[in-house]
C-alpha cells in the first residue's frame, strides 16, 4: 500500500496542519458566534427592554439588562389600549385561515401529486402563477370585492382571500409524490376511500410539511400588517398587530417600555409555534435538500 | 369458489398494447405462477385481477362474478408487493390492522384476528413497533399478515421474495407453500425466476410479450415444452437447442440428457465430439460448457449436467444423446411431434447429417 517515493509526513508538517485545523475551527466559531448575535439580539434588546422603567431606558449608556425588574410596560400597553378584543380578532383569523388552507391545500396537493386527469400541469400552472400576482396589484379589486358584498365590518376579507395557499399546495405535493404508487394503490386494496388514503396514509407521512406549511401560514397572519390596515374600517375587526404598532403614536410620546412589551406580547406565541415545532421544520426543509 | 376466468382481456398504456384478446382460466384453489421476463405482461395481469390497473377491455370474473366494475377494494383479495408496501407510519398491528377498520369489522373481532395472523406469522413481539425498526424479512411477514388476516379469495403475490436474501427466500418459499396447502386458496404468484416457479407453482403460466406461451404443471412444462421459448425458459440450464438443416428448423435436448464420454458411442442419431470449455462443481452435479463444431448457432457450445465429476477443461470427450430425449421444433420454433414412423426417421437422419459436420 505504503508508496516509498513519497515523501515522509514530518513532525513538521503535522504541527503546521494542526495549527490550521485550529485556525479553521476559531474562525468557524466565531462567524457562527455572530450570526448568532445578529440574529438574536434585536430579540435579546426587546425582551430587556420590556421590563426596564422609562427612566433606565432612556439612561446613556444604555444597560444590557434591567437594574430593576418592572411590568410598568405591560400595564401601560393595557392602559393605552384594550387588548383582548384584538387578541381574539387575531386567534379567531390565523386559525381560520389555517383550517381553511388545510381544506383546501391537502385535496389539491394529493390531486396533483397522485392523479390523472386532464390539463393537470395548466391547472398547477395556473395556481403557481396566481401566487405569483403581487398583492400590491390585487388588494384594490378585493377590498372593492368584499365592500360591495357589504362584508368590510367582518373578518372576512382578513380570511377568505387566504382561503388557499398556492406554496402549500406547491411543498405538500412535493413530499406527496415521494409517497410510493404502491402505498396507494395497497390502501385501495385495504378498502380504504380516498379520504382515508389522503388523510391516514399520506399525510402522516408528510406531516414534517405540513407542520412547516401551517406554522409559516400562522405566523404570516399573526404577524400580518399590510393587509389588515388596508381591509380594516372600524376598530372592532383590527388584529392586534396594528394596534401593537399604534403604540409608538401615543399622545405622551413614544413609551418604549410599552413598544417592546407590546411586540413581547405580539411575538411570544410564534416563538413558542417555532420553539415547539422547529425540528419539524427543520426535517422537512433538510428531507427536500438532500432530494 | 374463486376461480379467476379472463374473457377475452385486452390492456394498452397509451398507444402500446401490452396484452390482446386474452382468455384465460385459473383454477380455483390453484397455486399458479405467472413466469416470464420483465416486460412480459405478469405483473400488468396481476394488477389487472387486483383491479389496480384495470384491463382497457375484455371482461374479468372471480368466483364466477364479474368483477370487472369493481373497485379493488371490494373484490376479496389480497396482494403482497415486492416492496411490501407496509404503512410507515403506522405498527405492524396498525399496518394488519388497517383493512379489517375499513371493512367496518367489530373492535373485538379485530383484535382477535390480528392476533391470531400475527401468531401464525410470528410477528407476535413486534406488534407494536413501527416497521422501520424492523428487519426485511419481518416487513415481509408484516405484508403477508396484511393479506392473510382479510381472508381474501385469491391471494395475489407479486415476486414478494425478490427482495430477501437467499437463505431466507428458500424457507420463505416453503412456508408460502405451506400456507396455500392449509388455505386451499387460490394462489397467483408473479416471478422473473423460472426456478422458483417450478419450486412452487402446480400450474404455471409462461409468459413472452404478453402472450401465454405454455401453460401447464412443472413437469409437464419440463418435459413437454410446446414450443423453443418454453423450453429454453424453463432449466437450470435451459434447454439446447441447435439448427436442424438450413431451413429455420431447430432441435435440443435438456442438458441432464447429454452423456459425456471418452470414446464415441453408437446407436444414437446425436453424438458429437466437443472440448470442455468450463466446470462448475455444484455438488450432486457438475455442469460443463462444451465447444461443439456442429449444428450450433451463435454460441458454439453446448451445456451438460453430469453426475461425473471427472471431467476437466479442455479434455476432448464425445457428446451422445438418446434418440427418445431429442425435441424438435419448426421455423416459428413450435413444437414438431412426428406423427408416424417415416417423418421421424426421415428427422433423425437428419440429425445424424447435422452431428457428421462436426
Amino acid at each position: 500500500m505504503e508508496n516509498q517515493s513519497k515523501t515522509p509526513v514530518s513532525a513538521d508538517m503535522i504541527k503546521r496542519y494542526t495549527r490550521i485545523r485550529k485556525a479553521r475551527l476559531a474562525v468557524d466559531f466565531v462567524l457562527k458566534l455572530g450570526m448568532i448575535f445578529v440574529f438574536l439580539f434585536p430579540f435579546y434588546w426587546m425582551i430587556a427592554s420590556a421590563f426596564k422603567t422609562t427612566y433606565e431606558l432612556n439612561q446613556y449608556p444604555p444597560t444590557m439588562w434591567p437594574h430593576r425588574f418592572t411590568l410598568d410596560g405591560f400595564r401601560s400597553v393595557f392602559s393605552y389600549f384594550n387588548l383582548w378584543p384584538y387578541i381574539r380578532n387575531t386567534i379567531v383569523i390565523s386559525l381560520s385561515v389555517l383550517v381553511l388552507q388545510m381544506m383546501t391545500m391537502i385535496p389539491a396537493a394529493y390531486a396533483f401529486a397522485k392523479m390523472k386527469f386532464r390539463g393537470k400541469a395548466l391547472l398547477f400552472t395556473l395556481v403557481l402563477v396566481a401566487q405569483m400576482v403581487p398583492t400590491q396589484l390585487t388588494f384594490i379589486p378585493i377590498y372593492i370585492m368584499f365592500s360591495k358584498a357589504k362584508m368590510i365590518k367582518t373578518l372576512w376579507p382578513q380570511i377568505l382571500p387566504f382561503g388557499a395557499s398556492a406554496y402549500g399546495v406547491f411543498l405538500l405535493r412535493q413530499s406527496f409524490m415521494q409517497v410510493s404508487d404502491e402505498l396507494i394503490e395497497s390502501a385501495q386494496l385495504d378498502n380504504a376511500s380516498l379520504w382515508q388514503i389522503m388523510y391516514r396514509v399520506m399525510l402522516p407521512m408528510a406531516k414534517a410539511t405540513l407542520v412547516t406549511v401551517l406554522l409559516l401560514c400562522f405566523i404570516n397572519h399573526w404577524n400580518g400588517y399590510f393587509w389588515p390596515l388596508v381591509m380594516c374600517n372600524t376598530e372592532d375587526v383590527k388584529p392586534i398587530s396594528l394596534v401593537i404598532a399604534r403604540l409608538k403614536q401615543v399622545e405622551e410620546g413614544v413609551d418604549w417600555a410599552a413598544v417592546m412589551a407590546g411586540n413581547l406580547i405580539l411575538t411570544l406565541p410564534t416563538a413558542a409555534m417555532f420553539l415547539l415545532f422547529s425540528k419539524k421544520i427543520i426535517r422537512s426543509l433538510a428531507y427536500k435538500g438532500m432530494k | 369458489m374463486a376461480e379467476i376466468r379472463f374473457d377475452k382481456i385486452c390492456k394498452s398504456f397509451g398507444n402500446v398494447k401490452v396484452i390482446e384478446n386474452l382468455d384465460l382460466t385459473i383454477q380455483d384453489g390453484s397455486f399458479t405462477v405467472l413466469v416470464g421476463a420483465s416486460g412480459c405482461g405478469k405483473t400488468t395481469l396481476l394488477r389487472i385481477i387486483a383491479g389496480i390497473g384495470p384491463q382497457s377491455c375484455g371482461r374479468l370474473f372471480i368466483g364466477g362474478t364479474d368483477v370487472t366494475a369493481l373497485p379493488a377494494g371490494k373484490r376479496n383479495i389480497a396482494l403482497v408487493f415486492q416492496n411490501y408496501a407496509i404503512y410507515p407510519t403506522m405498527s405492524t398491528r396498525g399496518n394488519i390492522d388497517f383493512g379489517l377498520k375499513n371493512n367496518k369489522v367489530p373492535r373485538a373481532e379485530r383484535d382477535r384476528l390480528v392476533s391470531q395472523v400475527a401468531e401464525t406469522v410470528g410477528l407476535t413481539p413486534y406488534l407494536d413497533r413501527k416497521p422501520n425498526e424492523l428487519s426485511g424479512g419481518q416487513r415481509q411477514r408484516i405484508a403477508l399478515a396484511r393479506a392473510l388476516v382479510k381472508t381474501p379469495d385469491v391471494f395475489l403475490l407479486d415476486e414478494p421474495l425478490s427482495n430477501l436474501d437467499a437463505k431466507l427466500r428458500v424457507s420463505m418459499r416453503s412456508e408460502l407453500i405451506e400456507l396455500h396447502h392449509k388455505l386451499k386458496t387460490t394462489f397467483v404468484y408473479v416471478t422473473h425466476d423460472q426456478s422458483e416457479a417450478m419450486a412452487m407453482a402446480d400450474t404455471i403460466i409462461l409468459m413472452d410479450k404478453g402472450r401465454i406461451m405454455q401453460m401447464a404443471p412443472p413437469e409437464v412444462i419440463y418435459l413437454e415444452p410446446e414450443n423453443a421459448f418454453t423450453a429454453q425458459f424453463i432449466g437450470t440450464p435451459p434447454m439446447n437447442i441447435l439448427k436442424l438443416g438450413g431451413d429455420g428448423r431447430s432441435f435440443g435436448f435438456r442438458p441432464e440428457k447429454g452423456i459425456l464420454s471418452h470414446e464415441r458411442r453408437e446407436g444414437c442419431a446425436y453424438c458429437v465430439p466437443g472440448r470442455i470449455s468450463t466446470r462448475e462443481m455444484m455438488g450432486s452435479e457438475t455442469i460443463y460448457k462444451v465447444a461443439v463444431n456442429s449444428g450450433v448457432g451463435d454460441t458454439g457450445s453446448v451445456m451438460i449436467k453430469s453426475q461425473d465429476y471427472g471431467f476437466r477443461i479442455d479434455d476432448r470427450i464425445w457428446i451422445t444423446v438418446e434418440d427418445e430425449f431429442l425435441y424438435f421444433f419448426d421455423r416459428d420454433g413450435i413444437r414438431l411431434r412426428p406423427g408416424d414412423r417415416r417423418e421421424k426417421a426421415a428427422l433423425f437422419a437428419q440429425v445424424e447429417k447435422e452431428a457428421a459436420h462436426g
